[in-house]
């Protein structure tokens, strides 16, 4: 075998031994075809239940394919932040802290979780969503910058800084907005794990190029990526005055999933 | 592909391959995924669809819309129904999709064929199908007086869709998995009224209440065990989905209903 063949990953990029079966960054299958639609978007590769794959000195592990878990088994000195109810298991030897954040009392009004656990290795711990879905996973080179819708981030690795902004308008299901997570990898590459409902689809908009998505349906997006907040002429009930939808405009990569949650709509 | 029948006679609705393209006239669509099926429409130079605005995921900007005029809006709200439904016209792409895990149906209609649908289960349909609404029938009343409290396990109205001249198509979206079965002329059978999904309107439908043995008769309601039950009579198609809400059965007496009762 030639040792300088490489099998280059279709979904992060990554280069992988040709005896590889999955991508050794992101677990994503290397052989299987990537389905695109007609209309550009491809769907998020389909993780084989127990596939796992390495980040730093760490690995994640992907158990199950209808509500996937994802357990990570932290290397000493490796720590991975999340929000704490994602937390399904961990061993008792993981330490667990808080990382503080800023506008705690707007985030804990809006329902968002005010501190960010932070689980230190060495030791496993598991995590899941409580929704039918997808895990997508998306290594970051330094220099990268995604942001991510509220509820959607399941796990970071320390190498990502994390930060957020509120939308104002954004939403059909409440007035008052979204939150939206940025994460910015610094010298290092990092790992993001993201939990889509249902099925996650990305697509790349070329410099200019526009799309509208409905505000719930919006799962993450490069930050180079500008999102406007736009009103259709489509009433949603009496007293409402229009359908609000994120106009998107590229360069870069947009996520949707197929499955969003609306609470109090008209 | 093979298409799988139980014992009992329901066909599974065979499952679209993800990807899979359906050519409406000069339109088309494409369904992708698999857990929360998304379908993506191209549609050509004034063609249209019509949605609910729940289900209205992405769109290009060259797409119009506007909202299509329907009768009764103050009735529908009262009922939980969308007041108002929207029109998409090409040229350009449009995509939807339901906010539950499921199966997309994709119904072709022949012209002058009709079909009934219980409510919040429509996701898409192409111009040439048309739509109406009618009170499903299947009702009944708990309490007297300024206490009467009408109930509709099924939903208070029924969706129905035609197509006129032209045949057309109709994307229905199933919670869980969903089955049909053909009814001959006279056969019955009882399903969870919540579980239905659609049926030919030659189907006939009424309310069928049920009560076990062994329950505690002429004690208190709340004690009473009862089922609620959709009998179906044939001839014609009826299709149900295999995740359905639980309909909260108020446990208080039933003073009027539609339908039949059967004590055991």
């Amino acid at each position: 075998m030639d040792t300088l063949q490489r099998i280059v990953c279709d979904w992060c990029k990554g280069q992988n031994p040709t005896d590889r079966r999955t991508c050794t960054t992101c677990g994503a299958p290397l052989e299987a075809d990537h389905l695109v639609s007609d209309s550009g978007w491809r769907e998020a590769p389909r993780l084989r239940d127990m596939t796992e794959f390495a980040f730093g000195i760490s690995t994640c592990q992907v158990e199950g394919e209808i509500v996937p878990v994802a357990e990570l088994s932290l290397g000493a000195g490796d720590h991975v932040y999340f929000e704490h109810h994602v937390m399904l298991w961990k061993e008792p030897a993981v330490r667990m802290s808080v990382m503080p954040n800023n506008g705690w009392l707007r985030r804990s009004l809006a329902g968002m979780p005010h501190v960010i656990s932070v689980a230190h290795g060495p030791g496993r711990v598991a995590l899941s969503r409580d929704a039918t879905g997808e895990m997508v996973v998306l290594p970051l080179h330094p220099t990268m910058e995604l942001d991510v819708r509220e509820h959607a981030f399941l796990a970071a690795s320390h190498q990502l800084r994390y930060s957020f902004v509120r939308i104002k308008g954004l939403s059909n299901m409440r007035a008052n907005g979204m939150f939206m997570d940025r994460f910015v990898t610094a010298g290092e590459p990092g790992l993001l794990l993201l939990h889509g409902n249902g099925n996650v689809l990305e697509r790349t908009l070329k410099e200019g190029e526009e799309i509208l998505i409905e505000p719930g349906g919006f799962l993450y997006k490069d930050s180079a990526v500008r999102m406007q907040t736009e009103r259709l002429p489509i009433r949603t009930g009496f007293l409402s005055s229009g359908m609000r939808m994120a106009r998107m405009t590229g360069p870069g990569r947009v996520g949707i999933q197929s499955m969003y949650v609306h609470r109090h709509t008209g | 592909m093979r298409t799988l029948v139980s014992n009992s006679g329901w066909s599974e609705l065979p499952p679209v391959p993800d990807m899979a393209r359906i050519q409406c006239g000069r339109s088309h669509c494409q369904i992708e995924g698999t857990y929360v099926p998304v379908i993506d429409f191209t549609l050509a130079g004034g063609d249209h669809v019509y949605f609910g605005h729940h289900e209205l995921l992405w769109m290009e900007p060259a797409i119009s819309v506007k909202a299509m005029s329907m009768r009764g809006a103050w009735t529908r709200m009262r009922a939980g129904l969308p007041v108002v439904m929207s029109i998409a016209t090409g040229p350009g792409r449009i995509a939807f999709s339901k906010d539950l895990p499921g199966e997309v149906i994709a119904l072709p209609l022949d012209a002058g064929n009709a079909v009934d649908v219980r409510e919040h289960v429509f996701l898409v349909a192409t111009g040439q199908v048309g739509y109406d609404y009618t009170e499903s029938g299947i009702w009944f009343v708990t309490g007297q007086g300024n206490d009467a409290k009408t109930h509709y396990p099924l939903g208070r109205f029924l969706d129905r869709f035609s197509a006129g001249s032209e045949p057309g198509l109709l994307i229905l979206h199933a919670h869980g998995n969903a089955f049909v079965r053909t009814l001959a002329p006279g056969e019955s059978i009882c399903v969870k009224p919540t579980a239905l999904l659609y049926k030919d309107p030659s189907v006939g439908m009424h309310l069928h209440l049920e009560y076990p043995s062994g329950t505690l008769r002429g004690w208190s309601t709340r004690l009473q065990n009862r089922y609620v039950w959709l009998t179906m009579k044939g001839p014609g198609r009826v299709a149900v989905q295999s995740a359905y809400e639980h309909f909260e059965d108020p446990r208080e007496a039933i003073t009027r209903f539609s339908g039949t009762r059967h004590a055991w």
